[in-house]
């Protein structure tokens, strides 16, 4: 296959992967902050701060209220991680990869371009918003589903994945950032009286919380679900259970070993602590660190399969 | 829809499907009947149909502007054009002819020139044509086939005849819109297909891919991929389609190499991959800055090289344009007769060449009469339309003519036909039907066999009396049937 092709579809999965979590994330922070009191750490910025976006935020708001927030991560294209630049990359990696793609995935990718044109104007309004951000899930599922059940399991499929997993290991080492920031041993006394809420909000935003109750018979608190989103090795959203898919992945694709040693490196150091165990501070920094290295893995999918006569090219897509 | 169809009248020109006021043609009569039963409700509900359909397959087409360039919706009519069967199993005919003798005429001309040796046409149009080159001389594509892929213009004047307007045989494009706008209407009138027999248009991709394999009868399974301009290229949609439903690797320009061993590679994750056809939607200038433009960085330096060692093939062959040209097309019934010693089955348009003596006194007294065309622009530039042009610009035209002859050919003007047509967007009250004008562009391939499209794009003039039918200047398409005899009684 192409390399060109290779990245393209390899971002999409990415992009996709991203846009559905962003409308899963967001949607789930609107239902939060209706339980929690006012004036409290946790409020719309939050959401600002786990996208590490507060330059780009503050270049182009004045006030950090929820109709700005909802504007700049659902709709602004000044924002390179907003929904709507997720979901308009998803479109321009299937338009320009539709050789390789089921035909369906392009039928989707419209629909959701044009559900976006009709409903971004309206999101200010909390009740639209909702229903919009659903049927961006939805869609997101439906292309999911259709790549899963009509695509051979070919180099395609197996970047797709690699995508996929890369991602979403992203995005959920950041949730458990900001997460160990509002749970650090200086939390007001008024927050600590929503632990409980809060641990279930965090399962909900990563779709975790039924298989969480499921498999851990216990009841929702901070050091069995940060096991379970780190560790667990059959709950297809745990860090643990991506890192070890995407290497299984690479053993499929040609010259697989700088990445594969890459990816087993970040599982090893991901796995290394009892997140359960440790305060909070230190959660922190394993995250960053942990997302440090998911730059350095990337960077060396693409030196391997991208860009193989240009080493060093960077990336021309994503963050 | 009842009213709308009782007022429809084509006055004095042509019509695809309807003979006089009341009165559609045979091959017609089924749909007319159809579409005549239709309340204007369940009607305006079709035509919204097809256009939601159209926005969800992403059917676009780019325009360019100062705004930057824009993807359009494609614009398309629900009313299909019909062409009776026995019609168009001549006009089959003619296009095979025609093709095959363009082709003979293209190898021959880089092969010594024997039409020109036996004095068929002047030496000078050929060498001077803009699509000649010189880098192709000696070379023989596989069949001896230049012109792979080739979309003719066909036209119908007021006389009831198809003429042959020009024959596009460099990149032609719309194949793709003529595949959607079939699925279009399957989707958006399901029930007439029960009623009447359609020859099916979907085979395209296939015989488009046997075509290319035949370009390699030395593989078994050889590696095609279609060569794109990219995405700011207007035809986009249409070459990721063909890849997408041909099954061709889609690729540009920098995903290709030429190896020291003179075979065309491309850049996949496992390292360089040999390919071994190439179907091209870039231009003759652009593929090969070692050769032709060097600026261009669409193409593949040394591909040429490749092309000519036979270890890479080219569709459409480089320089098959030289064919692609006003003035030798008024040449190609003399072609016919020479190399296949037929006579044309197919009409030009009677053409005046102005560098004939008597050809160009007579256009020179009749200029408000004819349309006056320059030999090597496409995409209608640098024309004249005498009967709709002012007495200046004639004048104008006159001093072109008589300064350089040889570059100008002139036509009369033509009455191309109409055709029912949707006029009024669902959102306004009333629906009219009003007779439209039309073209046809069928896609003719060519490798070890020729196939040609049952029917072809239909091109038509969305706005009360233009001729101009491209989708750039408001033109849109229509979906194009060829019917067979109905036999009563008979479910197809």
């Amino acid at each position: 296959m192409l390399s060109r092709v290779a990245e393209r579809v390899y971002w999409m999965a990415r992009y996709l992967e991203r846009a559905e979590k962003t409308a899963r994330l967001i949607n789930v922070h609107t239902a939060l902050l209706m339980d929690l009191p006012g004036r409290m750490e946790i409020n719309w910025f939050t959401l600002i701060r786990l996208f590490n976006a507060e330059k780009v935020f503050s270049e182009h708001y004045e006030w950090g209220n929820e109709a700005n927030i909802m504007q700049f991560l659902i709709a602004d294209t000044n924002n390179p991680s907003s929904l709507a630049t997720s979901l308009a990359n998803v479109r321009e990696n299937v338009r320009t990869s539709l050789d390789v793609l089921p035909e369906e995935i392009w039928e989707q990718a419209n629909q959701i371009h044009l559900l976006m044109t009709n409903s971004l104007p309206r999101i200010a309004d909390r009740y639209a918003r909702q229903i919009f951000l659903r049927e961006v899930m939805k869609h997101c599922q439906c292309i999911r589903g259709a790549l899963d059940s009509h695509m051979s399991r070919d180099h395609s499929f197996d970047f797709m994945q690699i995508g996929k997993h890369l991602e979403r290991t992203d995005m959920t080492s950041r949730i458990l950032e900001m997460t160990s920031l509002l749970l650090s041993d200086d939390r007001s006394d008024t927050l600590r009286k929503y632990d409980g809420i809060l641990w279930t909000n965090l399962l909900q935003a990563l779709s975790a919380r039924q298989m969480y109750l499921q498999h851990i018979h216990s009841r929702v608190e901070g050091a069995s679900v940060m096991r379970f989103l780190m560790n667990d090795t059959v709950f297809p959203g745990s860090v643990g259970y991506s890192l070890a898919a995407m290497s299984r992945r690479m053993r499929y694709l040609p010259d697989p070993d700088m990445p594969m040693t890459m990816a087993q490196r970040v599982l090893e150091h991901s796995q290394a602590q009892d997140v359960g165990a440790i305060p909070a501070e230190q959660v922190h920094t394993l995250m960053d660190y942990l997302q440090s290295e998911l730059g350095v893995l990337h960077a060396e999918i693409a030196k391997t399969w991208f860009y193989p006569d240009r080493s060093g090219q960077q990336q021309t897509q994503g963050l | 829809m009842k009213k709308e169809w009782n007022q429809y009248d084509p006055g004095a020109l042509y019509d695809e499907l309807i003979a006089a006021v009341h009165q559609p043609r045979e091959a017609s009569y089924k749909l007319v009947e159809y579409l005549r039963h239709l309340t204007p409700e369940r009607f305006r509900q079709c035509v919204q149909e097809s256009e939601a359909v159209i926005r969800e397959m992403g059917i676009t087409f780019t325009v360019y502007s100062d705004a930057g360039n824009i993807d359009r919706a494609w614009p398309f009519d629900i009313i299909p054009r019909i062409i009776p069967a026995a019609e168009w199993d001549c006009t089959e005919i003619g296009l095979k002819q025609r093709i095959r003798a363009l082709n003979m005429f293209i190898q021959d001309i880089y092969n010594g020139g024997k039409i020109l040796k036996d004095g068929v046409m002047p030496a000078d149009i050929v060498l001077q044509s803009k699509g000649y080159r010189q880098a192709c001389i000696g070379m023989t594509p596989p069949h001896g086939v230049w012109a792979n892929i080739c979309g003719s213009d066909l036209v119908r004047h007021s006389d009831g005849v198809l003429y042959v307007l020009e024959d596009n045989l460099r990149v032609p494009s719309g194949v793709a819109y003529m595949l959607e706008n079939r699925n279009i209407t399957k989707r958006v009138l399901p029930e007439i297909f029960n009623t009447l027999p359609i020859r099916p248009v979907s085979n395209y991709p296939a015989q488009l891919y046997e075509m290319l394999a035949s370009l390699r009868p030395d593989l078994d399974d050889p590696t095609i991929a279609l060569m794109t301009p990219g995405i700011y290229n207007s035809a986009y949609f249409e070459h990721a389609f063909l890849a997408q439903q041909a099954g061709l690797v889609l690729l540009e320009g920098a995903d290709l190499v030429v190896g020291k061993d003179e075979y065309v590679y491309m850049k996949t994750i496992k390292g360089l991959e040999r390919v071994d056809v190439i179907y091209r939607r870039i231009d003759d200038d652009f593929i090969d800055p070692e050769v032709f433009r060097e600026d261009s960085m669409l193409g593949v330096p040394g591909i040429m090289r490749a092309w000519k060692a036979g270890k890479v093939a080219i569709a459409n062959a480089p320089g098959c344009g030289v064919a692609d040209d006003k003035v030798i097309y008024a040449y190609v019934p003399d072609m016919i007769r020479y190399y296949l010693g037929e006579e044309p089955t197919l009409p030009n348009v009677p053409t005046y060449v102005c560098r004939r003596d008597e050809d160009r006194e007579y256009v020179l007294e009749h200029l408000a009469e004819l349309v006056v065309k320059p030999a090597n622009e496409s995409g209608g530039y640098g024309m004249l339309v005498g009967p709709h042009s002012t007495p200046e610009k004639v004048e104008e035209f006159r001093t072109l003519i008589q300064e350089d002859p040889n570059n100008y050919i002139a036509q009369p003007t033509l009455s191309l036909s109409v055709t029912p047509t949707s006029c009024e967007t669902p959102h306004q009250e009333r629906i009219k039907i009003a007779p439209r004008h039309v073209d046809l562009r069928p896609f003719i391939l060519s490798g070890k066999d020729i196939f040609v499209t049952p029917g072809g794009l239909t091109r038509v003039a969305l706005v009360e009396g233009s001729l101009v039918v491209n989708s750039s200047q408001g033109g849109g398409s229509k979906d194009t049937w060829i019917v067979g005899d109905v036999v009563e009684g008979e479910e197809v």
